[in-house]
């Protein structure tokens, strides 16, 4: 029985120290990174850090629940030497940090009570509690409990009307007219508005002869809309001709 | 010894049928200065380059009714720079589902004298404009904002009165016809100007008042 515990202990301090050995070198890494790379590191790598720092921190936690790890409350450590010389092992073993086994590092590395301001703390706060009755306890329990549930809430479920505050923002500042847009193919396609039908003021008495053009134009494209490319060389052609025959007075 | 019988033929083609696939919007004003920003991030990492343009639109009445519309373009900015002189054809009236206004187009240059000998072959000019703006690529592609302003005075560019308070936005590509990938890049592209400014195939047929 005795031999089984026994061995048992040992499993499972050997895989604690492994276990706190990866947490060492964790933090280490990301010390390192703090204090050297602090200009180029960015807030997600920092979490990273943060959260493998805290897997590892888990890991220990479910090794200690474990059923198989005997409770190591019932052991007790008991310095059987101590000595003010430096001890080499020990150095070589701590990595060179605890160099004597002495009268003033035992209570450091053996305590198992908290610091005594910490527990200077606890003891205030623990008179606190007993002060407090059981219904308030319950009620500020509650309004805790409350709090904590809204706002998970909150954070998990983007609320709907959210974003029609967004979207409206956005129509608000339109960037385009769509009217403007076939005010303005128009001028450039047919000359709707730039036609001298509708003169601006100044420009009207130069502007009779033109108002013919305008209608004829526009009358057209109706009707050449259906798109007969071939028809457009052969009226071309007789109009040149009509022209050359009319118009010059000398002949070839 | 005769001489080797020649036989006379018209010269025909020799130029690629090139087609223009076109996507208008507007933008306003204020908008404007977030809508170049873009545009800029968007398209070939040059100059942004402004323009400022006078167009002049000619019509040859025909008996049969539809006249013949060539458009006159020449750099107010520039004024050494010869003429534009362009032709646009109907649009084409394919399937519902091409994205963008494909018509005919022919571009060629011009001199200084343009104007006289148009209005020497008989054509009037039916309506001019000045633009002003900016022109951006990316590509092939070719996006236009633009000003427009109404000339008050015929002939005179400098008294000028805007036409309204947005800017016209042309996004266009000038393919050989037969491409139609063409339209989806242009769709793709204007996707990325959305909500700014909607780019969409307007067919100015539909437009008279």
């Amino acid at each position: 029985m005795q031999q089984r515990e026994e061995k048992q202990l040992e499993a499972s301090v050997d895989s604690l120290i492994s276990r706190v050995a990866h947490l060492k070198n964790a933090l280490n890494n990301f010390i390192y990174k703090l204090e050297n790379e602090f200009e180029r590191l960015a807030w997600p790598s920092v979490l990273d850090n943060f959260a493998l720092v805290s897997g590892q921190l888990n890991t220990i936690n479910k090794l200690l629940r474990n059923e198989k790890t005997p409770s190591f409350r019932n052991q007790v450590i008991i310095p059987l030497e101590l000595s003010p010389d430096r001890d080499d092992e020990l150095a070589k073993l701590t990595e060179q940090r605890v160099p004597v086994f002495s009268h003033e590092i035992v209570p450091d590395h053996l305590r198992t009570k908290p610091d005594p301001e910490v527990e200077e703390m606890e003891k205030q706060l623990s008179a606190e509690a007993a002060r407090l009755g059981p219904e308030a306890a319950q009620k500020q329990i509650q309004t805790l409990n409350k709090l904590c549930s809204n706002l998970l809430e909150k954070l998990n479920n983007p609320r709907e009307d959210r974003d029609p505050e967004s979207s409206a923002i956005r129509q608000s500042k339109p960037s385009f007219n769509p009217a403007d847009t076939l005010a303005l193919v128009g001028a450039v396609a047919f000359g709707k508005g730039l036609s001298k039908c509708r003169p601006p003021g100044p420009g009207a008495p130069g502007q009779g002869p033109m108002m013919g053009g305008g209608p004829t134009l526009q009358q057209v494209t109706i009707g050449g809309a259906s798109g007969q490319p071939g028809k457009m060389p052969s009226s071309i052609k007789t109009n040149i001709k009509s022209a050359s025959g009319s118009m010059h007075p000398y002949n070839r | 010894m005769e001489a080797p019988p020649v036989s006379v033929m018209p010269v025909t083609g020799g130029s690629i049928n090139m087609m223009e696939y076109l996507l208008q919007g507007s933008v306003l004003d204020q908008a404007l200065e977030s809508l170049l920003h873009r545009l800029r991030g968007l398209c070939d990492n040059m100059e942004p380059e402004t323009f400022t343009d006078h167009e002049l639109v000619y019509l040859l009445k025909g008996q049969q009714g539809n006249p013949f519309i060539l458009r006159a373009r020449h750099s107010l900015s520039h004024p050494a720079a010869p003429w534009h002189l362009r032709y646009l054809g109907q649009p084409e009236v394919g399937d519902k589902s091409r994205h963008a206004l494909v018509r005919n187009c022919l571009d060629v240059s011009a001199s200084h004298s343009l104007p006289d000998v148009l209005n020497e072959m008989g054509f009037r000019m039916d309506h001019e404009f000045v633009a002003n703006g900016h022109v951006f690529r990316r590509g092939a592609l070719k996006v236009v904002v633009s000003k427009l302003s109404r000339v008050l005075v015929p002939g005179n560019t400098e008294n000028t009165e805007r036409l309204s308070l947005s800017y016209l936005v042309d996004l266009s590509v000038l393919a050989p016809a037969g491409q139609d990938t063409v339209s989806e890049d242009m769709r793709s592209f204007a996707e990325q100007l959305k909500p700014l400014v909607h780019l969409e195939k307007i067919d100015p047929s539909k437009q008279r008042h």
